[in-house]
């Protein structure tokens, strides 16, 4: 008896949250990979979306393993299993393309966030512009040390279009400062242990001579940061960037060793989630998130752009202990 | 064919033979091991003097190309950017021994990394509650964590004859794995300067992780060159039938170097963090390929038996000092790596031709 009633109840709640998932509009998220803060903010932030929440979208997360492959299979899963829309944070630019075709072969639409893909299919995409970043951290640099004497470059694993970008707008700031040399360039791969290698042999090859450090994101800047203070040097007198607004960075620059700016993973990740809902909805839905009003500077215009550019926050005195709160 | 229960030697200048040696000698074909005794002797003097003369010729090339190589100063950042390679590669030497191999380490050095780190970090949010607690409680953590890793590795090889490249592949994954449970893939930051004197404090201006590598090298030198149990290590490597037929256990041998291994990983995993000021999840990834090649270049054997945790060191040197060497004079670290790559290829050519060349 006692059996019968819990086969029973079981199959009626099967029954009851199949009839639900019916409703439910089905959409899958693939990032690139989720061992690294930014991705894992990126993947809280549709967790907490509010149309996640309410329980209006059934949200997956596929971890894509730092492996184009890997993506593109998951894509082929979620083609078979009829998702309604699928965000895209693709490993690399070219080989992210493949699995683009795949979706919108079946009628899926595809909306990129965080990384770019070369695709004509995609729907919409929700980033931010790394030359902008680029651009802006050389420039906060060069104006610390008044536009004049060496800095070094960290950059990213050569190649991936953050590094392209970030370096592209590097080399913008550079030339408005023709007095400046850079005395070193090289890729330390975003790891902080790597560039922390990496400066202490520069600052042992240029004794005295380097003024400021051009991190292509915070981890590296933090590595030339610990370089500098095993080699008995005093932080504050160089001018330090990094980018990402990761925590580490924000204390380091509420210590007044760095600069960075924010790049807003929540506002890239809760933006292509209203634009996946609205084009799973073909156009019924109004945006949920409260970063349409955050952001000024990148209106919704009713879902109909393709290229959504969230704006960099610069990490300050002012607005550190606010941002530094929001990371529990 | 090397005749592996003969190549089994002492350190160079070793005093008299102990019976355990005898015994070990005696046990491979006596007419031979007769013949090989002064050509093997000869062969090891190459084979140190080989390492190390090309160590010198390195430095040698380095110190006239730039001024600032031979500085007081770089000298102790060549050491200090060994000292993690260098504890790790030291481990993998006594695994390697064994004809084993330690493929997990690098997620070894995340994992108690991080596990330590939350016990010692002042960050109200990364650390589990209470921290930070004291420096000794929190190297003892990372330490168990290192030596737990290194005990499960080398219970799966040892009992249950699984290859050690599958074992230790398999604990590669899960470890890594295990780090970003731990910390929910977040890094935890802010450790206490108390913990961070390990990987930068100094003594008498000597870091510390160089004063760690040192005590590291000499007490694993002592081991394997001075105690029972390193010569045991040495003949299962050789000739592992020979070494049980000769009573060795060879089951305990090979359970305590994967714990040897891992209890240095872990070591070196707080090294790593004190060194960096936070412990992160993606940390180490691809480290035992490094330990491995300063192994092979310091000509211990893949096959087991033959190897010297000196030819280790000085492995573990020379791609510290080609590293920073090239940093140094500006060339790219893509030249770096096709030169460690040529490095790791010619010293095991090498080691293969005083193998069957001589």
């Amino acid at each position: 008896m006692k059996r019968w009633m819990i086969a029973l109840a079981s199959a009626t709640a099967l029954l009851a949250s199949s009839a639900m998932a019916q409703e439910k509009i089905k959409i899958g998220a693939a990032p690139y990979g989720l061992n690294a803060e930014f991705m894992q903010i990126w993947a809280a932030a549709l967790q907490e979306h509010p149309a996640v929440k309410s329980g209006e979208v059934e949200l997956t997360v596929f971890d894509g393993r730092y492996d184009a492959l890997v993506q593109q299979d998951q894509f082929k899963t979620m083609v078979t299993q009829k998702y309604n829309a699928i965000i895209f944070a693709p490993i690399d630019v070219d080989a992210g393309a493949a699995a683009v075709q795949s979706a919108a072969d079946a009628g899926i639409p595809v909306i990129g966030s965080n990384t770019r893909v070369n695709s004509d299919l995609l729907t919409s995409y929700v980033g931010s512009d790394d030359t902008i970043s680029g651009y802006l951290e050389a420039k906060t640099v060069l104006d610390k040390i008044g536009c004049k004497g060496n800095v070094v470059i960290l950059e990213g694993p050569v190649g991936q279009s953050a590094q392209i970008s970030r370096l592209e707008g590097n080399k913008k700031a550079l030339a408005e400062c023709p007095d400046v040399k850079v005395l070193e360039d090289q890729t330390a791969n975003w790891s902080r242990a790597e560039a922390q290698t990496l400066m202490e042999n520069w600052l042992t090859a240029h004794p005295k001579q380097i003024n400021g450090v051009i991190g292509q994101n915070d981890e590296m800047a933090l590595g030339a940061i610990e370089a500098i203070k095993a080699a008995g040097l005093d932080v504050k007198s160089f001018a330090i960037a990094g980018i990402d607004g990761i925590t580490d960075a924000l204390h380091a620059v509420k210590a007044g060793e760095m600069t960075s700016i924010l790049q807003d993973a929540r506002a890239q990740a809760q933006g292509a989630l209203d634009l996946a809902i609205f084009n799973a909805r073909k156009g019924d839905y109004k945006p949920q998130s409260d970063i349409w009003t955050t952001y000024k500077d990148m209106p919704w215009n009713d879902g109909k752009e393709k290229i959504y550019n969230v704006p960099w926050t610069p990490v300050t005195a002012e607005n550190v202990d606010q941002l530094l709160a929001t990371r529990k | 064919m090397p005749n592996h229960s003969s190549t089994y030697q002492p350190e160079p200048g070793q005093g008299v033979r102990s019976a355990a040696e005898e015994k070990m000698m005696s046990v491979g074909d006596d007419k031979k091991a007769k013949g090989w005794l002064g050509s093997e002797q000869r062969r090891l003097l190459i084979q140190e003097y080989g390492i190390f003369l090309a160590f010198l010729i390195l430095v040698a090339v380095l110190s006239v190309s730039n001024e600032f190589f031979l500085t007081a100063g770089n000298i102790s950042n060549v050491l200090l950017q060994t000292s993690i390679n260098g504890v790790l590669a030291i481990g993998m030497t006594f695994v390697i021994l064994t004809r084993g191999i330690d493929l997990s380490v690098g997620s070894v050095v995340a994992l108690a990394g991080i596990v330590s780190a939350s016990f010692v970090t002042s960050s109200a949010t990364a650390g589990i509650s209470g921290a930070p607690y004291p420096v000794a409680l929190g190297i003892g953590i990372g330490l168990l964590v290192g030596i737990a890793c290194g005990a499960v590795s080398g219970l799966i090889v040892s009992r249950f004859s699984v290859p050690a490249f599958v074992a230790t592949l398999g604990m590669l994954s899960a470890a890594r794995g295990l780090t970003l449970i731990y910390g929910g893939g977040r890094p935890v930051p802010a450790l206490t300067p108390a913990f961070r004197w390990i990987g930068t404090g100094d003594v008498f201006g000597i870091p510390a992780p160089v004063i760690i590598l040192a005590i590291v090298f000499a007490v694993s030198w002592w081991i394997l060159n001075r105690t029972r149990f390193g010569r045991y290590i040495y003949a299962v490597g050789g000739n592992p039938h020979a070494a049980r037929t000769s009573g060795i256990n060879i089951t305990r041998i090979q359970f305590v170097v994967y714990v040897i291994s891992g209890g240095l990983a872990g070591f070196a995993g707080m090294l790593l963090s004190a060194r960096t000021g936070s412990a992160l999840p993606q940390a180490g990834i691809a480290y035992e390929l490094d330990a491995i090649a300063a192994v092979v270049i310091g000509g211990t054997s893949l096959s087991g038996g033959v190897g010297r945790v000196t030819g280790t060191l000085i492995g573990a040197l020379i791609i510290g000092v080609m590293n920073n060497g090239l940093d140094l004079m500006g060339i790219q670290s893509y030249y770096q790596q096709v030169l460690k790559g040529a490095l790791i290829v010619g010293a095991v050519m090498l080691d293969q031709k005083r193998n069957y060349g001589a």
